[in-house]
């Protein structure tokens, strides 16, 4: 039986009509309306549908949408303020955090979900917490380093990255290397 | 400024952080209805009858798909033979096959439906094994061999008449036979390479629709819409120009969506049900819809007692699965190069691509050439250890280089593989000799290895372009390019700014629409770079030429003395006498008004004889090296990869950092296939279709160093230089974990992948090894 609710969805209600087995991932692509939430795996372990809900990190494809009622869901489409890219955002495109883009919402509303709770994380922790967000174009090397980049603060500093880059470039070998365990 | 090299950041970078960039599943139709389908549980069976009356009558189904809908001369597609059928005709031929398919107004109305639907089988014996299907006896799977006219090189294959194998490939030089006597020491192993699976985050998806004068549109999450806009018009009988194929952002291809998979069904059931369809895959689908070729490689190698290699013969069998797809050209692609990147004087090398009852294949980035790489590497490692050479210096004293004739014909140029070779080895601080690293008296031990590949790119192949210069000096290239992660929007742009001397903000390059977009023969072999690319630039020329016209007789100078630089044409050198590309349009059209056009078309010349598998194989050559240090835990057989480097020639970087991309995907990619990706099969059906339980690499899995290198040698055909080199750092990842992994083990080889923990264990355990196994020579 469909019941009629309301679901706050990045600060909007939205009045839907749904049946009680609804998903959550369902409900926010079709009913809502809000496609940035993508579908993966179905089973919780791509993280390709990440949202936070009441600031948990949730799989939107194991949650239902009648368990949302009265909670504060959060996807990528309610990230940016004014036309003003979040941080993290910014630093996906300025560091090149992505390829096909299709986990792209999930990395960032995972590293959204990590980051309001420390702000602090260590590369380790990091890999640790997006270890369950899969993605499967960028070997994740630049995923770590767009989070990075915002946990130290650089992402206003692009400009001078993409100078150092530029340098490099005329070396024969352009070579990036991320070494994320310092005594090696 | 030159933006050719310019870490350009990505057009699409704003729609993608921010969930705006639609993807085909995100699309929204009027009246949609969706598909699901009823797949076959066995292997191999004789389709006795199919009974969908049931479903047809449950409300809410608007249609359904039965054999009984196909006529026979209109029921089969692929690309190279047509043996798949839309839905299954006289036979099943996988677990996973699509016997029917129901469109409904809900999913779970489509998925009731499909329980209705009756359908005898009549089991037949599967042939689950290449080899096995290979002999004689055996089931065969098909009788016919109808080729399709859609690809450039139909000409190309051999194809053979007996039993399962469908066509097969062979080249050759010298006297192997003569070469192997000559040599001091002779090896013959087998290798061998299983299924495993793209792994694409997003699943196939299509949406198909009928309009009222009987054109086809179709949106697809597919790397190759001018290709299925061709096949889509032979299978419906229409003319090109009644069949739409458009391409949104596509999340992650990797070969996975090449050629047609789901788009025949969801035409004849959109036109069945006069509704327009969308099919969505679930995971587990996608796994019954295309994998890797895996592969079983003989291979066996005569050496001088110095390290020279004088003889090479290679036989590798790729399992195609149950229908052809690109099989016939990914084997042939394999054997052109499994004799690896080294000058051999004798040379034997043959290929064959294999039916079997198991999920159709396809293209997978490599294309083939993984598989061959995994088993001449490994064995250039063991045939080293055995002669106590530096397995480093024994590839360099056999690598190509400029100007060699390949074992195809092919001339090779811009070869940049030692500099690929030693700028890897250096990363990992390679310290020659045999031993890598100190053995340890725990059960932790360290090795460290390397490996090189040589890869050829789809040729003959075709790339169109064309050019809008608006009056405002902006630019529209149109493209049908997929974007399938690359950034082919970015890339494409830096190129044609760099000819127009407008800023690449100012040129907007199209995702691919057929109804405006022209021909494009793929994106996959890594090759719109390449060929897009002099496609695009050529086309950015003739406008560029109509510029420097319209500017020479406005500027009273001859067009050879001007030049277009920020928007404006100018006497080189006199940045005073210049007009705005504004004024040219002026001058020609009397206002803000009119396009410039510029049209232009690409096409790679060559192609192998089948007769003696001998011609042009490639328009370029894809060179990598990889190099590796692992950690193998000998107690629990689990191997740690420490350090993992790759270094790519890639001619000219257009976008360096799309480069890097590019490798740390295939870098990562191949880490988790060298470890523990694999299909897994019981009986023919396949049993681990979910991330649960075939779980690509996460970032947990990431070594802590982690290294991509770009080399360049500019090639001279390739626009400023540039070569494809999307899959390059693939092929070598593979044999370098496994080198390293037996050069921490002594020497113990493991010739089967994945590098499964047990497979350590027992390797360790003094169980399946048998390496540096010569055939003459030493005892
Ligand atoms: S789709 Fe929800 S975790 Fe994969
Ligand atoms: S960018 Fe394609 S899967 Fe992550």
């Amino acid at each position: 039986m469909k019941r009629e609710m309301v679901l706050n969805v990045n600060g909007e209600e939205h009045d839907v009509e749904i049946e009680p087995n609804r998903l959550l991932l369902e409900a926010l692509r079709e009913d809502v309306g809000l496609t940035g939430t993508k579908e993966g795996c179905s089973i919780g372990v791509c993280g390709a549908c990440s949202v936070i809900v009441d600031g948990r990190l949730v799989s939107a494809c194991l949650t239902l949408a009648a368990a949302c009622e009265g909670k504060k869901i959060e996807t990528i489409e309610g990230l940016a303020r004014d036309g003003e890219l979040h941080p993290l955002q910014r630093a996906f495109v300025q560091f090149g955090g992505f390829q096909c883009g299709i986990c792209t919402p999930g990395q960032i509303m995972a590293a959204k979900a990590l980051l309001d709770h420390n702000p602090n994380p260590t590369t380790d922790q990091v890999k640790e917490w997006m270890s369950a967000n899969l993605c499967r174009c960028t070997g994740y090397y630049k995923i770590l380093e767009s989070v990075m980049a915002v946990v130290e603060g650089k992402v206003d500093e692009g400009r001078r990255d993409e100078a150092v880059r530029q340098a490099r470039i005329q070396s024969l070998y352009q070579s990036d290397t991320y070494k994320s365990n310092a005594s090696d | 400024m030159s933006t050719i090299g310019e870490n350009a950041s990505r057009v699409d970078g704003p729609a993608k952080v921010t969930g705006a960039a639609q993807y085909t599943g995100d699309l929204e139709f009027p009246g949609l209805v969706h598909v699901k389908a009823l797949r076959s549980v066995h292997p191999h069976a004789r389709l006795v009858s199919v009974d969908a009356r049931a479903a047809e009558a449950l409300p809410g189904v608007a249609a359904v798909l039965t054999r009984a809908d196909l006529s026979p001369q209109n029921s089969h597609f692929g690309p190279v033979v047509k043996d798949q059928p839309i839905v299954a005709v006289d036979r099943v031929r996988y677990a996973g096959e699509v016997v029917a398919a129901v469109a409904a107004e809900e999913p779970d109305v489509a998925e009731e439906a499909l329980d209705l639907i009756q359908v005898e089988y009549e089991p037949l014996e599967p042939v689950l094994d290449p080899i096995e299907a290979m002999s004689p006896g055996a089931p065969v799977l098909h009788e016919s061999r109808v080729q399709s006219e859609s690809r450039l090189d139909k000409g190309h294959y051999r194809y053979e008449d007996r039993g399962n194998v469908l066509t097969s490939y062979s080249v050759g030089r010298g006297d192997v036979d003569e070469g192997f006597v000559a040599s001091d020491l002779v090896f013959e192993d087998t290798y061998t390479t299983p299924k495993i699976q793209h792994g694409h985050l997003e699943p196939h998806v299509v949406a198909a629709s009928w309009d009222a004068t009987g054109k086809l549109t179709v949106h697809s999450a597919t790397q190759n819409p001018s290709s299925i806009r061709v096949q889509l018009a032979e299978l419906f009988e229409l003319p090109q120009s009644m069949v739409r194929v458009v391409v949104p952002y596509v999340g992650g291809g990797y070969g996975g969506k090449v050629h047609l998979r789901l788009e025949p069904l969801a035409a004849a059931l959109a036109r069945k049900a006069r509704r327009p369809v969308q099919w969505k895959l679930t995971r587990e689908e996608v796994f019954l819809t295309g994998h890797c070729h895996a592969a079983v490689v003989r291979i066996k190698t005569g050496v001088k007692r110095d390290g020279t290699i004088l003889a090479r013969q290679v036989e590798a069998v790729y399992d195609t699965g149950a229908y052809a797809l690109t099989g016939p050209s990914t084997s042939r692609n394999g054997g052109e190069v499994s004799g690896g990147p080294y000058r051999i004087p004798h040379q034997r090398l043959t290929s064959y691509c294999v039916y079997t009852n198991t999920p159709p294949t396809g293209p997978y980035r490599g294309f083939g050439v993984p598989q061959v790489c995994w088993a001449y590497e490994a064995q250039m490692d063991d045939m080293a250890r055995r002669l106590e050479m530096d397995p480093l210096e024994m590839r360099l004293r056999n690598l190509v280089h400029d100007g060699d004739v390949f074992v195809t014909g092919d001339t090779l140029e811009a070869v940049g593989l030692e500099d690929c070779l030693r700028a890897a080895a250096e990363a990992v601080e390679w310290r020659g000799g045999a031993e890598q690293a100190p053995r340890a008296a725990g059960p932790l031990v360290r090795g460290k290895g390397v490996a090189v590949m040589i890869k050829t790119t789809m040729t003959p192949s075709h790339s169109s372009a064309g050019l809008r210069l608006n009056a405002d000096g902006s630019a529209t290239l149109l493209s049908g390019s997929v974007d399938i992660g690359q950034g082919v929007q970015t890339t494409l742009a830096q190129m044609v700014s760099e000819v127009l001397g407008i800023p690449r903000e100012r040129v907007s390059v199209t995702l691919p629409d057929t109804d405006v977009t022209p021909f494009d023969q793929s994106t996959s072999s890594s090759r719109t770079v390449f060929s897009m690319g002099n496609a695009a630039v050529a086309a950015a020329r003739q406008v560029a030429d109509q510029l420097l016209e319209i500017g020479a007789g406005e500027l009273e100078a001859d067009p050879a003395d001007l030049e277009l630089r920020d928007g404006h044409v100018q006497v080189a050198g006199v940045p005073e006498r210049r007009l705005a590309f504004g004024d040219l349009f002026r001058a020609r059209f009397g206002g803000a008004v009119g396009s410039l056009f510029g049209n232009a078309g690409f096409q790679s010349r060559g192609g192998v004889d089948p007769a003696t598998g001998k011609g042009k194989a490639s328009a370029f050559f894809f060179l990598s090296a990889c190099a590796a240090e692992v950690e193998v835990d000998t107690e629990t057989g689990k191997v740690r990869v420490v350090r993992l480097v790759t270094a790519v020639d890639a001619g000219k970087a257009i976008n360096p950092r799309q480069c890097h991309l590019q490798n740390q995907g295939s870098m990562l990619m191949s880490l988790g296939s060298s470890l523990f990706e694999e299909m897994v099969f019981d009986n023919g059906q396949p049993i681990n279709c979910t991330f649960l339980s075939y779980l690509p690499p996460s970032m947990q899995d990431h070594p802590e160093t982690f290294t991509s290198l770009l080399v360049e040698h500019p090639h001279p055909d390739g626009p400023f230089g540039a070569k494809g080199m999307g899959e390059a750092a693939l092929g070598p990842v593979e044999p370098a974990i496994g080198n390293a992994v037996a050069n921490a083990l002594g020497g113990s080889r493991l010739k089967d992948l994945p590098l499964r923990p047990e497979r350590v264990v027992e390797v360790v355990r003094g169980g399946a090894t048998d390496w540096g196994r010569s055939l003459q020579g030493l005892p």
